[in-house]
């Protein structure tokens, strides 16, 4: 089983779908009944180190869950290779990018 | 009745036009089908082109897009279209004249699904048994007909007609991995795991919808899937 191919990519899209799906739901709740009171009190909450786990791991699996989906959009549209390799080759980098920017989010709160 | 029917002829035509036909109502008749109607047709211009042979949809000849939707001509009950009857020939598969399109590729994808028995133990004296359950496995899969409605309804196989295989040769890809008496399935589960043979199906499920014989090629799609992640798991 290919990781990134055939039914790794597959199986891979649905268990991130699982868990990003579940984070929104949660976070979207906690925001709804328990929301915090001030900026303090949010940077408290993300800081904490389980947060901040969920928080990575819910980056790490939405980038994933989008790469495969954009290779999938990709390989059923653009046919010509070189199109194919720049829309790829651009969405890689816009995920690394929103990936180390999250990163730096994450940290720089856990910091503060 | 009315009839538009789309017309192509590569030897004399530059773009294809849609023609209008008129069936006189003397010549409907109660539980007529869309075939007889066509060969009625074919009488008032017998340049109109379309394959059609056993014409009871067993032999899957005479499939084309019926009011949009793909579907056999010859079971197709003519007092359930609405007119006028817009007739075009399968999507995504090249018109070699009329309503008659060129399945070459279609057959090459069946092909590539290996649609035969394989089983190098050494041969039995009668025949190579299964199991009344192990038979009834197979039920859903065995009765395709090759018509090729599903395969030309899937936008899936529009796009990518020469990497992804197709519902109708993925169905018998299942038919054959469900088999009991096939000793191949690693091979045909390896074949299949890439991003498009199989995984290019992003279950629209046109097939299901189009499939004359009542057929589900999605949920077979499913099976192959599931089988490959208990085999990988």
């Amino acid at each position: 089983m290919r990781l990134l191919s055939g039914q790794g990519a597959w199986l891979l899209q649905r268990i991130t779908a699982v868990y990003v799906g579940l984070f929104v739901i949660v976070t979207l709740g906690y925001f709804l009944i328990a929301p915090p009171a001030d900026h303090a009190a949010w940077v408290a909450v993300v800081g904490h180190p389980a947060v901040a786990l969920g928080s990575s791991l819910f980056v790490v699996l939405l980038l994933l869950h989008a790469w495969i989906g954009l290779r999938d959009v990709v390989l059923d549209y653009a046919k010509p290779l070189a199109l194919r390799l720049t829309v790829l080759t651009l969405g890689a980098g816009a995920l690394i990018f929103l990936g180390l920017w999250a990163l730096y989010l994450l940290i720089r709160t856990g910091l503060a | 009745m009315e009839f538009s029917i789309y017309r192509f002829n590569p030897e004399t035509d530059t773009l294809p036009k849609m023609q209008r036909f008129t069936l006189p109502d003397d010549q409907v008749e109660p539980g007529m089908m869309l075939l007889d109607a066509l060969l009625l047709l074919k009488e008032q211009d017998d340049s109109l082109g379309f394959r059609r042979s056993c014409q009871h949809g067993v032999c899957g000849s005479d499939g084309m897009n019926i009011n949009g939707m793909n579907g056999l001509a010859c079971i197709t009950p003519l007092a359930d279209l609405e007119a006028p009857v817009t007739l075009r020939p399968f999507p995504g598969m090249p018109v070699i004249r009329d309503l008659i399109v060129d399945m070459g590729n279609f057959w090459e994808q069946y092909r590539r699904a290996e649609p035969w028995l394989i089983n190098d133990s050494p041969e039995p004296e009668v025949e190579r048994k299964q199991s009344p359950d192990d038979r009834e496995e197979l039920d859903g899969l065995y009765e395709c007909i090759l018509c090729g409605c599903c395969s030309a309804a899937c936008p899936s196989y529009w796009w990518n007609p020469d990497k992804f295989l197709g519902p109708a040769a993925l169905l018998q890809a299942a038919r054959f991995i469900q088999d009991s008496r096939d000793e191949a399935t690693d091979h045909r589960l390896a074949q299949l795991d890439d991003a498009w043979k199989l995984y290019r199906c992003h279950t629209i499920m046109n097939c299901t919808q189009v499939c004359p014989k009542g057929l589900n090629p999605s949920r077979a799609i499913g099976d192959i899937r599931r089988t490959m992640l208990k085999k990988s798991l």
